[in-house]
């Protein structure tokens, strides 16, 4: 019986080689059974194209095989809300990285002279390549967590109990959920990892740019040091802070003062961008340098970091008078209560 | 317009995945009440196909791994009419388990056909001219 001969061993190649000759041998009997018992039926032996047809409604090797394996999944159903919620949060950052570092490779290609519709199309024609990497990252972060909380038999998710949800407030908006919380967590912890290993490996931010920016004799501002620094310790802050921040959802109050501490550093860490207002200079040892190609980058992110300083104020502003608003607003109602 | 709904392919499929889904359970507490007695697959596949439970050989077979695995099966290898063949058994804990399944069963069968009754009596009553209650 050449064909179901070959048949098994089809199965077989995709089979685990510690169960493989058990599970073979147990399938053939079940077939030769069949076969006997389909002959005994039609009382004569089978054709061959009635042994094909038997094999062929058993089911193809590789999904045969399959079914004898675990089911296997990179990220489990636990873990998959969280590393969607992620991807979903640091989309946006992500985009904007990507045009930025596009921008800025071009201006240093041109000398400044940079045509719109250039920057568009080199922003555009990259960002395919940069989201296909940040989401093979992203995913191998969460494989890894699935893995780790598999083996350590933990879960991501903490108990949680429905008395810690927050209160209904209309008038303040839509307050994260703790898978939210959990996701900003991570989507900063992996840009915070990002930022500390751009100094050894510059690439992460240009990426093929760098060579460009070697090539034309200029280097990262020695300011970069120190503001670079403040930047990390900011951010180290804020991861802290949004660590607690998922520990304290039910204090309503606490945790809005803490979003805001949050949303401050963010802006401490623009002032430091405003601040810095040289980014680029010429490399150590040469002279004959595109000094107004310089003078324009610098320039336009220095505008383009002051743009987003006066955003993130204005909305910071914003969310205190909001804040105070609605504490001063649940206190008069309490103490109406309370009387 | 029942003809319809039965040409329709998005509705044959949602019925198809629904029906799987159904099945997958009662699949399940089918063969381990079939094991109460020993088989080896193509045995257990008849024995379930004469109740009418046909099932696939390759969801049967890789089924019955998974539940040994789980410790609800016991098998052992043994030679009859001259081949050898691996016996699947329930096992104690299988027992147990199997017992306590087909409690869970019946409940929901019982509920089941609570709710399909109350609906059927409630849409009787809505009907007055076929329970002659015209006024």
């Amino acid at each position: 019986m050449d064909i179901l001969d070959r048949y098994l061993q089809a199965i077989g190649e995709y089979l685990p080689a510690a169960s493989k000759d058990d599970t073979l041998a147990e399938l053939r009997v079940n077939l030769l059974a069949m076969i006997e018992d389909r002959e005994e039926q039609l009382g004569r032996r089978l054709t061959e194209d009635e042994l094909v047809e038997i094999i062929r409604n058993h089911g193809r090797p590789i999904v045969v095989a399959s079914r004898y394996r675990p089911q296997q999944s990179l990220i489990g159903p636990e873990v998959f809300p969280f590393y969607l919620l992620a991807l979903r949060r640091s989309l946006p950052w992500v985009i904007l990285f990507s045009v930025f570092a596009q921008v800025v490779n071009l201006v240093f290609q041109t000398h400044g002279r940079v045509n719109i519709g250039a920057v568009i199309g080199a922003a555009i024609g990259h960002l395919p390549g940069t989201l296909f990497a940040f989401w093979g990252v992203m995913t191998a972060v969460f494989v890894g967590i699935e893995w780790a909380c598999r083996h350590n038999g933990t879960s991501i998710a903490q108990p949680w109990n429905p008395r810690d949800l927050p209160r209904v407030e209309k008038s303040r908006g839509k307050v994260p959920s703790l898978a939210s919380g959990i996701a900003d967590l991570i989507v900063s912890a992996v840009m915070l990892l990002w930022l500390l290993a751009i100094p050894t490996r510059p690439f992460l931010i240009l990426g093929p740019g760098v060579d460009y920016l070697k090539n034309q004799q200029i280097g990262f501002t020695p300011q970069w040091h120190t503001f670079y620094w403040q930047i990390i310790g900011l951010l180290v802050a804020q991861l802290v802070l949004k660590a607690i921040m998922i520990g304290i959802r039910r204090f309503g109050t606490w945790r809005k003062v803490l979003d805001l501490v949050v949303h401050a550093l963010g802006l401490g860490i623009l002032a430091v961008m405003v601040r810095a207002q040289i980014y680029f200079v010429p490399a150590q040892g040469f002279k004959s340098l595109p000094h107004e190609t310089l003078a324009a980058l610098n320039q336009a992110i220095y505008l383009g970091f002051r743009v987003a300083l006066l955003i993130a104020t204005l909305k910071l502003i914003w969310d205190v008078v909001v804040f105070v608003r609605d504490t001063w607003v649940g206190l008069r109602a309490t103490s109406r209560v309370v009387v | 317009m029942d003809t319809i709904f039965q040409t329709d392919p998005l509705q044959s499929e949602l019925f198809d995945s629904l029906r799987l889904e159904l099945r997958r359970g009662c699949l399940i507490l089918a063969v381990l009440a079939q094991l109460r007695e020993e088989h080896y697959g193509y045995t257990l596949r008849k024995a379930l196909a004469d109740h009418g439970l046909a099932i696939e050989e390759s969801t049967l077979y890789p089924l019955l791994r998974r539940l040994e695995t789980q410790g609800l099966l016991t098998s052992e290898w043994r030679e009859e009419e001259k081949r050898n063949k691996r016996f699947y058994r329930l096992s104690p804990l299988g027992r147990r388990i199997l017992d306590q399944l087909l409690a869970e069963w019946n409940g929901i069968n019982d509920s089941l056909h609570r709710i399909l009754g109350s609906q059927a009596a409630s849409a009787v009553e809505s009907q007055p001219e076929l329970t002659g209650h015209q006024e």
